[in-house]
Order: structure tokens, then C-alpha cells, then sequence
């Protein structure tokens, strides 16, 4: 990489502030990773990770969001400790739960594009309670989609037990969510804009 | 937890991108070649590469510990039959030696994780992802290694906090949307800060990163690299 002294060519300020957002975006994901829930249904304790893809998409729009959730992804490839239980590197991307996290990034961008009705951050107080669920709905499909594919391929187990261990035991924590981030938006105690 | 670690060991010597070249080698030779004879070759591979990373495999093991469930779940819910003989070894080696195959590419990304320090992960993805999206990502990674530990302890005391006041009392989703709910404004807050900061120190866009070069040492990394990729392919 070569040296440039001549010019320094400065950020602009929004585009500061939502790199400044989508990078501790990212970080809370990271942090997400560490809080779980102990529930009744599932085998697996449940974390807030994907309330953290709901909540970018919404909060930061599909553009910025979806870039957060790529930096997340990438900053854990090179080794930050941000996947469950704090694990990190190339090899879990790649691993049997690879696919909920490539996911990530096509799913907060649907969420803010459904959410906003396009690329542009709207005003969330806006958005009808079904609107809001639509878009997160379609998040959960695109995610538990991409995650029990490679589960099945990853692992060479049947179409069967992928579905039952990827993704049915999982479903009702994720209803729990999105009726935690319907909850948040409606309060509207986040302040974003 | 697996980060970082200061050393002299040959992988430490070595240029970041014939790390990753390695790491992706590996990685796709192992899916190629998933059979007993093909994940014995690559258990050696992955003991050297372990070795020249002085990264020792058990303590690397329990920092994955995550991922054993679905290791473990897989053979044995594929093998199980109601009925005799209750198991059937033909249909739980498949998904066994997937497993071991997870297990193996782990450990060569956690050597990569253990002997590569940020600044040149950083340096790596903004040569390796040409103008201002890589920029953005180089500097987004290096923000979230700043502001992980940060942002763990935000949420640490935002749970003692709400346990103190009994809100383990509440219902699941009530418990998320308030943690998540201060979590996130805690996290705004730091953004709006940080982006008032950065812009005060000249936040550009071409920043002086740390070289890059490839050393004589490379050159062996990156022929077991684009060795391992060719066998993916050809053999």
C-alpha cells in the first residue's frame, strides 16, 4: 500500500456519524453475544443477537444497517471475540452455524427497507405494527433459510433433523423478539434521528 | 477467549494475507475432501499449522466450546433408529466426519487469530478491498475491537442494574426490550461522541495504515495455501 502525504481527504459529517453508528452497531452485536436468556422451550439458550439485526435495520436503515452487520461479521473474521460465547475467526463463519451469521447482513437490510418502505431512513413512529412485523417476519425467514442450509450441508445430516435443530426449536424465542422490538419502537425510547 | 497474542512464532513473522490464504486453502480442501484419508493429510496440516503458531490446541478447543452441541447432535440424531439395531454407524459417519472437519478449520483460523495483530487485519482488508467501502471496513473492524470491551461492560451494568431492581421478574420479551432499549441508546450516545471526536481529528479517508509487505517466510505459507486450494479443486 503506498503513502499519500499530498492530500488528506476529509470524511463528511453524516457519513462520520453513521460510520461512527454502524461500527458500535457492530459492537453491540458483539456484546449481544454475551447475553442470554435462560427459556423454557429451547435447548440452546437464547441470545439477543438477531433483536440486534432487528434493531439495525430499523434504527439505522437498510444501507447502514446491513453495512453494520458486515463489519460485525468481518471484524469477528480477523479474530474480535464477538460470536456466541466469544468465539471468533474465519472457521465459525464457515462452521455449521456460519449461515444464521452470513445471514445477518441480508436480513437488516430487508428489515429497514420493508420497515422504511425503501433505502431511505424514515420516520419509524410512522410505521404500522404490522408493517413492522412484516419486516422482521421475512428477517427470521431469510435467516433461519440461509442458517439450516448450511447446517444441513455443513454437517451431511437429513433435510429433517437440520430443520428440527435449526430452526423449529428456535422459532418461539424469536416471536419473543420481535415482540421485544415492536415494544421498543413503540415507546419510541430510542432516539435515533 | 481467543485474541491476540504478542510473539515471535513463524506464523507471527508472517504476512497477514498468506495467513488468510492458508486459512481459505484449508478450509476449502477440508470441504473437498471430507473421507477418513482426506482429514487425516489435514490433522497434520493442522498440527503444523499449529505448531508454527505456537497456539496450543485444547485451550483453543474450549474457547469453541459453543459449537460441540451441534457436533455431538448431528451423528448421533442421524445414527439413532427406533428399533434394532437403535444405531446405524453407516449413517452417523457422514455428519462425524463433518464434524471433526469443523473442528480442524477452527483451529487454523484460531492460529490466525492468536499471531495476527489488528493493525495488520486492518491493513489486510483495506488492501485487499479497494477505496472508500474498504476504508470503511478497515476502520469499522478496528472501532469494534475498541469498543467491544466497552460496550460488554455497558451491557454488564445495565443487567445488574435491572436485577437489582427485580427485573428478572418480568416476562422474557419485557426483559429484552429493556436491556436492549438501554443498551442501544447507551451505544447512540457513544456513536454521536465518537463521531464528534473523529471528525475533530481529521477523520479522512486515506489514513496511513502499516505497510504491508511479503517476506521471504511467505513464500512457503502461500504454496501450502494455494496447494491446499488446487487439491480442493483438482485431486
Amino acid at each position: 500500500m503506498s503513502t499519500t502525504t499530498s492530500d488528506v481527504e476529509l470524511v463528511g459529517d453524516e457519513t462520520a456519524l453513521n460510520i461512527a453508528r454502524a461500527a458500535l452497531f457492530a459492537s453491540l452485536m458483539g456484546a449481544f453475544a454475551y447475553v442470554s436468556f435462560p427459556y423454557p422451550l429451547s435447548p440452546a439458550p437464547v441470545t439477543l443477537q438477531v433483536l440486534g439485526v432487528f434493531l439495525a435495520g430499523l434504527f439505522l436503515g437498510p444501507i447502514w444497517g446491513g453495512a453494520a452487520m458486515v463489519v460485525y461479521l468481518l471484524a469477528g473474521a480477523v479474530g474480535a471475540p464477538v460470536f456466541s460465547g466469544g468465539a471468533a475467526g474465519v472457521g465459525v463463519l464457515l462452521g455449521p452455524t456460519g449461515g444464521y451469521l452470513l445471514s445477518y447482513p441480508i436480513a437488516a437490510f430487508l428489515v429497514g427497507v420493508i420497515a422504511h418502505g425503501g433505502l431511505d431512513l424514515g420516520a419509524l413512529g410512522t410505521a404500522s405494527v404490522p408493517r413492522l412485523l412484516a419486516a422482521m417476519a421475512v428477517a427470521v425467514v431469510v435467516i433461519y433459510a440461509a442458517g439450516v442450509s448450511i447446517l444441513y450441508y455443513n454437517l451431511e445430516m437429513t433435510v429433517r433433523t437440520a430443520v428440527v435443530t435449526g430452526a423449529l426449536v428456535f422459532v418461539p424465542a424469536e416471536l419473543l423478539k420481535m415482540v421485544a422490538a415492536i415494544g421498543i419502537v413503540r415507546s419510541d425510547a430510542i432516539r435515533a434521528a | 477467549m481467543l485474541s491476540y497474542v504478542p510473539g515471535v512464532s513463524l506464523a507471527h513473522r508472517l504476512d497477514p494475507r498468506s495467513k488468510l490464504v492458508v486459512q481459505i486453502g484449508f478450509a476449502a480442501a477440508a470441504v473437498a475432501h471430507t473421507t477418513p484419508v482426506g482429514l487425516a493429510v489435514l490433522t497434520l496440516v493442522a498440527a503444523g499449522v499449529l505448531y508454527a503458531a505456537r497456539t496450543p490446541p485444547l485451550r483453543t478447543l474450549w474457547a469453541f466450546r459453543f459449537v460441540f452441541p451441534f457436533l455431538l447432535a448431528a451423528p448421533i440424531l442421524e445414527g439413532v433408529r427406533w428399533g434394532s439395531p437403535w444405531f446405524d454407524l453407516e449413517a452417523a459417519t457422514g455428519p462425524a466426519l463433518a464434524g471433526y472437519r469443523v473442528v480442524l478449520v477452527l483451529l487454523v483460523a484460531a492460529a490466525y487469530v492468536r499471531t495476527t495483530p489488528i493493525r495488520q487485519s486492518r491493513a489486510a482488508i483495506a488492501w485487499g478491498v479497494p477505496g472508500r467501502v474498504g476504508r470503511f471496513l478497515a476502520v469499522g473492524v478496528a472501532l469494534v475491537f475498541r469498543f467491544l470491551p466497552v460496550l460488554r461492560a455497558d451491557v454488564g451494568r445495565i443487567r445488574d442494574a435491572h436485577r437489582a431492581r427485580l427485573g428478572t421478574d418480568r416476562s422474557v420479551p419485557e426483559q429484552m426490550q429493556l436491556i436492549s432499549t438501554a443498551a442501544a441508546n447507551r451505544a447512540l450516545d457513544r456513536a454521536d461522541r465518537l463521531s464528534v471526536a473523529m471528525r475533530a481529528r481529521c477523520f479522512a479517508w486515506n489514513p496511513t495504515l502499516p505497510a504491508l509487505s511479503f517476506s521471504r517466510l511467505d513464500a512457503p505459507a502461500l504454496a501450502i495455501g494455494f496447494a491446499l486450494g488446487l487439491a480442493a479443486v483438482l485431486v
